[in-house]
């Protein structure tokens, strides 16, 4: 049996567990997960792991997801133009982690230390989006495309600052690392080659992006009055929240030389397992 | 014709009373037994998990349970394996043992704790890991769900966090 | 009532022997209930069993003598929501000699669930088939409020009810209820109605972002009621914030704001639950309409005495309450032209509205006697207890 940190979870019946293991160097697996990976059987094991996962990236992403594609008044297209643009951006997050592990030489940087620090930044980086629009007064809306401008339909209307906000929220989504990320990028870090890895993890991200298509759902609803104004509601108590993530996750980072002393500081419940 | 939504309204209306007169009657015991068929269960957070394999010692049993993971980056909570040492009455006044949490073989942890008399005396356990695969305890209590030691009714409960 | 309003109820009082005879199936069903409290030993449970029948009983023979519903259905419900907690923190203090939890406890299953957690429970139930609250699915000896039961009683509830549950079941909602009776006259009396969609922004907030934690968000972080039920022992910061936004939350939602505005603020504006129950509002056959016909424009009382404001121009211009309505009679019972009528789906507006308003009552009265008419003999017979 392998463990740890071994994620399973069922859909509908079918039980589908994903195993990876903790490692720093890509060249050596302590559970012998390692093998040649190759071709068709990649992409199909790539395109499985990622569809398998997809409910639990939707669950993981929802919070961000969903409240924002609430929030503005736009028609079905435009809510698709959205949603691939935040996919985009997630993928884009998923393949510079994964660039940037490949090229320090480490499968995937799980050092709890430093994924605690890319996580506070990720919240922080929540917090102050999700803060933006929902507190912030508009002086202008992006409406429907074509109008006004097409800043990849940006976050708060002061000039000064427009912060594109698709492409953002979804980045930052991807520097998430949650487990099915963590489980393709052992799977990927186990290829010979750079490009194979992001092929692998290519991959993968369309099998979960899969599941955010019912997200569309949400355009109709906003005919209703009250969704955008709920929505937005919501991505401010949503900022609160991922404030406080991040403030938790900062002390966790800052503390942690201290705990590995010895010294046991119990800050919060985050902080003595982030 | 056109009384008809009117007397469907009523007839509602004294069905919805029947339901409120009747449901104390039968809907809980129904509704209790058709979710005793579901798959649903406690989160292994609380419950622990499933239990994996039981050791056997003198006068007393080790069961450890299947590893609990950290299922989300948002969850405050990290993974962990349970171990419960059952009956809690017939343990020796000390405990060190050094366990094999994953069933390779080897062991990967040593756990120690005193079981005091005082069945209302707090427990404070130390653990020492042997692999990478466990991250250490030292005289802990009750720290959070994934690291602790308690003693629920006659069993003590150690939850081990894994890295 | 918000305002100190008098209910104005224009037919005269009904006769004490038609009043008695409505009441008598009310009567029978609740002596049913609790005849098996009767029959235990010890002359506390004996005396709370009486009290309870006869308090519950008494209350109903007014509404049907008075014909007003809002003024003793009140009554009932801060009753309920006081005497809640003195049978639950008493059954804390006598098994573990504090109100907070033990992770004993939460190990072993022993927690009592909580209906509040119910929408919470539903995206990490059907994604993995798992209950992210700590209890038993069944019942047990140590723990007869299971999830199953809870979950159980809530649908009935919602089928009986509908939105009702949040005037005749909600141990909670007395408790704003009652604070908001206190005041004679309101302090505060503009409220921006966009405050009404707030539990709609909570409760998306926290079905999201329980999905993606796996931890009951609610509880854990924004239910006013830990102050006056259980929660987790105070060691850390976290629990020590956690401790403090419960606190500030009951003070603030629950006793502060009612006082000054007289409307339930914490139900109105806050609780993600009830924006959850409202979904439900529309499938209960019985609801409040308003005769556009015989209402007097410009008169607003109802508007002005809802305690959770569902009433505003738009609804009365369509001739009904909002979905947030929790079927409390408080706008029938002041209404001087008869225009705001109980009503069931299907049937002329206005015709018979007090046959829909006594069919309306046994449905509702029946459930509150058989949920809170028990959990108020519970601690009644904690307290006579203390005295016999």
């Amino acid at each position: 049996m392998a463990i740890p940190n071994s994620f399973s979870f069922e859909l509908f019946g079918a039980k589908k567990r994903n195993m990876y293991v903790l490692s720093r160097r890509r060249d050596r697996c302590e559970r012998g997960v390692a093998e040649r990976v190759n071709g068709v059987s990649s992409v199909a094991e790539a395109l499985a792991l990622g569809f398998g996962s997809g409910p639990v990236c939707l669950a993981s992403c929802g919070p961000v997801l969903l409240p924002w594609l609430g929030a503005e008044p736009r028609e079905l297209r435009a809510t698709g133009r959205l949603l691939a643009l935040f996919l985009g951006g997630r993928l884009a997050g998923y393949l510079a982690f994964a660039v940037v592990a490949w090229a320090v030489g480490a499968a995937i940087p799980v050092d709890p230390r430093t994924r605690t620090l890319v996580f506070g930044l990720a919240n922080f980086g929540f917090a102050a989006l999700f803060g933006i629009s929902a507190f912030l007064p508009r002086r202008h809306c992006p409406l429907l495309p074509g109008e006004g401008t097409p800043r990849l339909y940006q976050i708060g209307s002061a000039d000064r600052f427009r912060p594109p906000a698709a492409l953002t929220l979804g980045f930052l989504t991807g520097l998430n690392l949650c487990p099915p990320f963590l489980a393709a990028g052992v799977r990927a870090a186990a290829t010979r080659s750079l490009s194979g890895a992001l092929l692998f993890f290519a991959v993968f991200f369309v099998g979960t992006a899969v599941w955010f298509l019912p997200s569309l759902a949400i355009s109709p609803l906003r005919r209703f009055s009250v969704v955008p104004t709920v929505a937005r509601m919501t991505m401010g108590a949503l900022a609160i929240y991922y404030a406080y993530l991040g403030i938790v996750c900062a002390a966790s980072w800052r503390l942690a030389p201290i705990r590995a002393g010895g010294l046991f500081i119990f800050i919060t419940g985050m902080v003595s397992h982030a | 014709m056109k009384r008809l939504p009117a007397i469907l309204g009523y007839g509602a209306a004294v069905l919805t009373i029947a339901a409120a007169v009747v449901g104390p009657l039968f809907w809980f015991g129904v509704f209790t037994r058709a979710a005793a068929t579901t798959a649903l269960r406690i989160d292994p957070i609380y419950s622990g998990g499933e239990p994996a394999r039981t050791l056997a010692r003198d006068g007393y049993q080790i069961v450890v349970y299947k590893p609990v993971p950290k299922r989300s980056p948002l969850s405050p909570s990290g993974a962990f394996v349970q171990i419960v040492w059952t009956p809690a009455s017939k343990l020796p006044s000390a405990i060190s043992e050094p366990l094999d949490l994953d069933g390779n073989g080897r062991p990967d942890c040593v756990v120690s704790f005193q079981v005091p008399r005082d069945p209302k005396a707090k427990l404070q356990v130390t653990v020492e890991p042997l692999t990478a695969l466990v991250l250490p305890m030292h005289q802990v209590s009750d720290d959070s769900f994934s690291s602790l030691i308690a003693r629920v009714n006659d069993t003590v409960v150690v939850r081990v966090p894994l890295r | 009532m918000p305002d100190q309003a008098r209910s104005i109820v224009l037919a005269p009082p009904r006769g004490i022997g038609r009043s008695l005879l409505l009441t008598l199936p009310i009567a029978l069903f609740t002596l049913l209930l609790f005849t098996p409290v009767l029959r235990q030993p010890g002359l506390p449970a004996k005396l709370a069993a009486l009290i309870a029948w006869g308090f519950m009983l008494t209350l109903f023979f007014l509404m049907m003598r008075t014909r007003e519903t809002y003024r003793w259905r009140r009554i009932f419900f801060i009753t309920l929501a006081f005497m809640f907690p003195i049978g639950f923190i008493w059954d804390l203090i006598a098994l573990r000699s504090s109100m907070s939890i033990p992770i004993e406890k939460m190990i072993s299953g022993d927690t009592p669930f909580c209906f509040m957690v119910i929408p919470i429970l539903l995206i990490p139930a059907a994604l993995t088939k798992t209950l992210i609250f700590p209890g038993s699915i069944l019942p047990t000896p140590s723990n007869p409020h299971s999830i199953a039961m809870m979950v159980a009683l809530w649908l009935l509830a919602t089928v009986v009810l509908g939105k009702a549950w949040c005037s005749y079941g909600c141990f909670f909602g007395g408790l704003d209820e009652g604070f908001s009776s206190v005041a004679k006259k309101a302090r505060l009396r503009k409220i921006n109605p966009q405050w009404r969609l707030v539990p709609w922004a909570i409760l998306v907030a926290v079905v999201l972002l329980s999905a993606a934690t796996y931890e009951p968000i609610y509880c854990m972080w924004l239910c006013p009621f830990k102050a006056v039920t259980e929660f987790p022992a105070v060691r850390s910061v976290q629990t020590g914030l956690q401790f403090g936004i419960f606190i500030a939350l009951f003070l603030g939602l629950v006793v502060v704001l009612p006082y000054l505005t007289k409307r339930r603020t914490q139900c109105a504006f806050f609780c993600p639950f009830g924006a959850f129950q409202s979904i439900f509002s529309r499938t209960s056959i019985f609801d409040i309409r308003i005769d556009k016909e015989k209402c007097a424009a410009g008169c607003v009382l109802c508007q002005n005495h809802c305690p959770t404001l569902s009433i505003d121009k738009d609804s009365i211009q369509a001739g009904k309450t909002l979905s947030t309505c929790t079927r409390c009679g408080a706008c029938v019972d002041v209404c001087r032209k008869d225009a705001a009528v109980w009503h069931i789906k299907g049937t002329p507006v206005g015709l018979s509205p007090e046959r829909a308003r006594l069919l309306y009552l046994y449905a509702a009265w029946v459930f509150a006697s058989m949920f809170g008419g028990s959990i108020i003999a519970n601690a009644l017979q904690k307290l006579i207890g203390l005295l016999v």
